[in-house]
């Protein structure tokens, strides 16, 4: 495995001292670019998709991803073939903001209403455009929190730029203060203000 | 931004209570894998699935075979 310490280049830095490395291996292998800000994780997803690798983020630290690509035999000798880097900007789309205020989605029957939560968090994570917030609060405070079967949805989102908040008083009245496992702590200033600046509000 | 795809199985069932006691079981026995909803690939249908790793897949129907939780179908595919 090879690792590509790309902390603090701007784009297309990390893009092409990743491929470099690629090159170098000359062969099936793993590789591991370190960098620190979001877009640089885009660019190099959308990369590691164009050339069919396999690629999978993860948020280290304020400020702090890492990448992991895995490059197959047949992968290699696409390589040669070089294409300019583009360097994207951030989906300069609606800002979505989905407010999850339950453990459940929907009324009826909690067992269901739980699954379908899954589901639908899941289903998020799969879209083409991710929103750009996920608000946690009440009964869906619980999600982000150790334990819950969500965290690998949304630690993947929150890898690709989903700021991802959970409301503190909640935390702190099931006592979860100590357990939030993903994104950050908010209050409810914050949380009325993601809403009252949303273009459109997701609420499952 | 691209979705990340991985290589994947894909138990689908008849019925949504068989995909819920297929979750059940595997967290029971510590079974790999997690409930989804159907992939579109699969079927336009509302329904649930069950997807694993694709080098867990002979643990994983030879369990519920064993103790006879059924599905219908089982697909290999990118996810």
């Amino acid at each position: 495995m090879i690792q590509v310490n790309a902390m603090g280049d701007a784009c297309p830095i990390p893009v092409v001292k990743t491929k470099n490395a690629i090159k170098e291996m000359n062969g099936a292998g793993v590789v591991e670019t370190l960098v620190d800000n979001e877009i640089a994780v885009q660019n190099l997803t959308k990369m590691a998709n164009q050339k069919g690798y396999g690629v999978k983020s993860e948020k280290l630290g304020e400020n702090e991803y890492k990448v992991t690509m895995t490059i197959g035999d047949a992968a290699v000798e696409e390589i040669e073939a070089e294409e300019p880097v583009v360097c994207a900007v951030p989906a300069k789309g609606k800002n979505v903001v989905v407010v999850i205020s339950t453990a459940q989605m929907g009324s009826g029957n909690d067992e269901l209403g739980t699954t379908l939560m899954k589901g639908f968090i899941y289903a998020l994570g799969q879209q083409e455009v991710l929103p750009k917030t996920i608000l946690f609060y009440i009964g869906g405070a619980t999600i982000p929190c150790e334990g819950s079967v969500s965290l690998e949805d949304l630690k993947s989102m929150e890898a690709q730029g989903v700021e991802i908040l959970t409301c503190g008083t909640c935390l702190n009245f099931y006592g979860l203060s100590e357990k939030l496992a993903v994104g950050s702590v908010t209050n409810m200033y914050v949380i009325a203000e993601k809403m009252t600046q949303a273009d459109l509000i997701v609420k499952p | 931004m691209a979705r990340l795809r991985k290589p994947a199985i894909v138990l689908s069932f008849t019925k949504t209570t068989d995909a819920m006691a297929v979750e059940k079981y595997c967290m029971a026995h510590n079974l790999p894998g997690r409930l989804i909803p159907i992939p579109r690939e699969i079927t336009a249908g509302c329904g649930l699935a069950w997807k694993a790793a694709p080098e867990d897949e002979e643990l994983l129907v030879s369990s519920l075979k064993e103790d006879g939780l059924p599905w219908s179908g089982l697909y290999h595919m990118e996810l």
